[in-house]
């Protein structure tokens, strides 16, 4: 049981790195338009 | 490629005062009124609800100078009218960014770029939300299935930790618009749809954070950290996805909007072509248009044959071939060549711009349920604060954490925003479509207004008959050849929107490429008579010819003894020519009467012409009731009697010669491409030439109204039966989140529904 005081915090600071992760890829513009990338290869330039 | 992409410096609004205050910059997002007056368009940031509408108003009006400001929360747009003599736009800027809500000039590249940045911000909220609310509910689940005793004291005190942790980004981050809102309003006493909310997510998390770090304390030590991140992460949801079906069901207005390109290529006078932004071009100039390109500027095709996709400016859903000497329209798709024009008009004066004026001072109106809606919002607002105090004094003997939560749920349940959403969501929602299908919408209202329809008048001319009648017959003085008639009285009727004189310039135009050879000068028109002027052969330096155009009156001519519509020409030595016409039915004419009266519509006819056309024509469409001879009075008295004896009339006519009998009726329709947009006086305008818009549209506005009244059934219903079962305790928290969350969702989707189905029909 006393691994839990390990693993917890630990999985604690695996969400904020998640997170840190999606701040990345939405402050990137990943997910403005979603459909976007859909319609790409429908495109031919 | 060699072009050069050159913006001019004020391309974008610089965001300072004194760019604001420069009176070159105000077309740029508004017009000007006469007597000094101005009515600008800006976008209004951080808005959310009818009530900070109120607020944007309010602070927008106390300005002196302002004379009138209206705000539509569901657009997010905003008109003001000021007065340049008495204000500075920087002025009123600033009280409402005072107020806490930013105004950016709209029709500005700014206004999009932020909104891009307010959606990513939104979404970010959203993630953090969600992804602490999973973990959260990772550590709460062992607190959940746990016998008495078989968790540790340790092991439960790690896991309230943990939570915690977790929670501080919700809170702080996540919730920020919410708390940042309600402290605003706070600040200016006021009462805002985000306060409730807010102070329920406060005392939970107040609640929660005693109960983990002082579980002796008064509030107890139950943990609502679950509870808490879930009812956020709906709740952002929810707004998440409002916003974005908002944005698409108000949308038509914004695809209009991004459809003139920023950049074109333009002939330079070195013959080459460079490409220039769209604001430095002039009439006159020559531009090339490549395929996929939309067309920047009204002008005259001069070099390719191509296909123009014209449909969200005439609701014409089939491309239309466009040949050397054809008008090509700004906003228009160039679908198959590249073609060279000539620029005829540009900015403003474009029919395309004349659309986006009348759609946007469409979406800016505030219909008359709306304002409904906004008057009740702040003594309901009032209601659900009392509300929750009495549910925590009601359960304060249960225990102080417990009475708190209660209270919560009454404040988190409650949804204001499906109330103030219901009309203007739906109402924009169904402009949007009749858009696409080619009817504008001038005043939201009038869907009211067309729903309750049960009697439609046509006109006649122009209306159930084509706007131009077509040349039959021509006679002449000898020695004149009719071709040469017909060339002397198009160039005279080049200059006047009359049906008539449309016609032979039609007329010329099927059987030549060119102009007439003939220059008319200081042309003068009576209306409903005749043109009168001089005509000069183009680079010859003789007398300048006298003539009139019009009526055998005008002309001073005797009329053709022929029952037919007829035109004169004549100079100084009498007749000349004169020209025999016939009205053409529109092809859909009959069926448009048709759908009408399967809707359970009485359908009439009021014409200024003859009694024997009128009831030739209404015969043929199968109209029974007819009335010709009419003046515009006689219209107008006949129409009054209708409403008099309680009938809900609907008038259709070419919105320029009938104004004051379309000002009069309940709903009005304007027909016809001929009429230039701004001075059409009519609720809607067909802008392609199908008549069976008007059953069309009346449709949609039943469906709408019956949209908006379920919106505000189910608003009022809703709130009704939730904020009693929150009393009672039976809503926790998180349930109570979901309701709000799906409560104001469903009222957006609902209206989304009006969108879809016109779609359909078209």
């Amino acid at each position: 049981m006393d691994i839990l005081f390990l693993l917890v915090p630990f999985s604690v600071v695996l969400v904020l790195v998640i997170l840190g992760g999606l701040w990345w890829a939405v402050d990137r513009g990943q997910f403005e338009d979603v459909d976007r990338e859909g319609e790409r290869i429908l495109n031919n330039d | 490629m060699d072009a050069v992409l050159s913006l001019p410096p004020s391309a974008a609004l610089p965001d300072d005062g004194v760019a604001l205050d420069d009176p070159a910059e105000w077309p740029a997002f508004g017009h000007a009124l006469d007597g000094g007056r101005w009515e600008s368009q800006v976008v209004v940031e951080g808005m959310h609800c009818a009530a900070c509408a109120f607020t944007v108003e309010a602070a927008l009006c106390a300005v002196p100078g302002v004379l009138r400001a209206d705000v539509n929360a569901a657009s997010r747009r905003a008109r003001v009218l000021w007065s340049a003599d008495a204000v500075r736009p920087s002025r009123w800027f600033a009280a409402s960014a005072a107020a806490g809500y930013r105004l950016v000039p709209a029709g500005d590249l700014q206004a999009r770029v932020r909104r891009a940045r307010e959606g990513r911000a939104a979404l970010w909220r959203w993630l953090v939300a969600g992804f602490c609310m999973m973990q959260v509910m990772m550590y709460a689940y062992p607190a959940y299935i746990a016998q008495p005793g078989e968790m540790t004291a340790d092991a439960v005190q790690l896991m309230r930790w943990a939570s915690w942790v977790l929670t501080l980004p919700v809170v702080l981050f996540s919730c920020g618009p919410f708390f940042r809102s309600a402290w605003r309003d706070l600040q200016q006493r006021r009462i805002g749809m985000d306060l409730p909310v807010a102070l329920g997510m406060a005392i939970v998390f107040v609640v929660s954070t005693a109960g983990t770090f002082d579980p002796e304390g008064p509030l107890g030590h139950e943990v609502y950290f679950d509870s808490l991140t879930m009812f956020v992460f709906f709740l952002l949801t929810g707004r998440w996805l409002e916003t974005r079906l908002r944005g698409r069901t108000a949308g038509a207005l914004e695809a209009l909007m991004n459809r003139v390109p920023d950049s074109i290529e333009r002939l330079s006078a070195d013959g080459s072509f460079q490409r220039v932004a769209v604001r430095r071009l002039a009439v006159g100039d020559v531009i090339r248009v490549r395929p996929g390109e939309a067309f920047p500027a009204d002008g005259l095709l001069i070099d390719g044959h191509t296909t123009a996709d014209e449909a969200l400016l005439t609701g014409e859903s089939r491309p239309v071939p466009r040949g050397r000497g054809e008008r090509v329209l700004a906003g228009s798709h160039n679908l198959s060549a590249v073609v060279q024009l000539r620029i005829e008009s540009v900015g403003q004066g474009t029919r395309f711009a004349q659309i986006v004026a009348l759609m946007e001072s469409a979406s800016t109106g505030k219909p008359r349920l709306a304002r409904l809606a906004d008057r009740v919002a702040k003594p309901f607002l009032l209601g659900v604060l009392a509300a929750a105090a009495l549910a925590a004094v009601l359960w304060w003997p249960a225990g102080p954490g417990q009475a708190l939560m209660v209270a919560v749920a009454v404040l988190i349940v409650t949804c204001p925003c499906a109330l103030s959403l219901a009309t203007p969501a739906a109402m924009l929602a169904s402009a949007g479509a009749l858009a696409r299908g080619g009817v504008l919408v001038h005043d939201l209202q009038a869907l009211e207004a067309l729903a309750t329809v049960d009697t439609v008048v046509f006109d006649k001319t122009g209306t159930l008959t084509r706007d131009t009648p077509r040349l039959d017959r021509v006679y002449c003085r000898e020695g004149l050849r009719p071709g040469d008639a017909v060339e002397l009285a198009a160039a005279l009727g080049a200059q006047s929107l009359h049906p008539v004189a449309r016609a032979l310039v039609r007329a010329w135009e099927q059987e030549h490429r060119t102009p007439p050879d003939w220059l008319a000068l200081d042309l003068r028109e009576q209306a409903g008579q005749g043109l009168e002027g001089h005509l000069q052969r183009r680079g010859s330096n003789a007398m300048p010819l006298h003539v009139r155009l019009g009526s055998a009156a005008h002309c001073g001519v005797e009329a053709l003894p022929i029952d037919a519509p007829q035109l004169h020409l004549s100079d100084g030595h009498g007749w000349v020519a004169s020209f025999v016409l016939a009205e053409e039915l529109r092809a859909d004419a009959a069926a448009a009467v048709a759908a009408l009266k399967a809707q359970g519509i009485a359908v009439q006819l009021l014409s200024g012409d003859r009694t024997a056309a009128a009831r030739e024509v209404a015969a043929r469409v199968g109209i029974a009731q007819v009335q010709g001879d009419c003046t515009p009075e006689d219209k107008l008295r006949t129409l009054q009697h209708l409403q008099a004896e309680g009938r809900r009339v609907a008038m259709v006519g070419d919105g320029l010669n009938d104004g004051p009998v379309l000002a009069a009726a309940h709903a009005s329709f304007a027909l016809g491409n001929a009429v230039p947009l701004a001075q059409a006086r009519a609720d809607f305008i067909v802008m392609g030439s199908a008549l069976s818009a008007v059953p069309e549209a009346i449709a949609q506005a039943r469906r709408t109204l019956k949209i908006v009244r379920q919106n505000l059934a189910w608003a009022a219903g809703y709130n009704a039966l939730c904020v009693p079962l929150a009393l009672a305790g039976w809503l926790p928290a998180w349930l109570a989140g979901i309701g709000m969350a799906a409560s104001s969702l469903l009222v957006v989707l609902n209206a989304a529904r009006l969108a879809r189905a016109a779609g359909a029909a078209a």
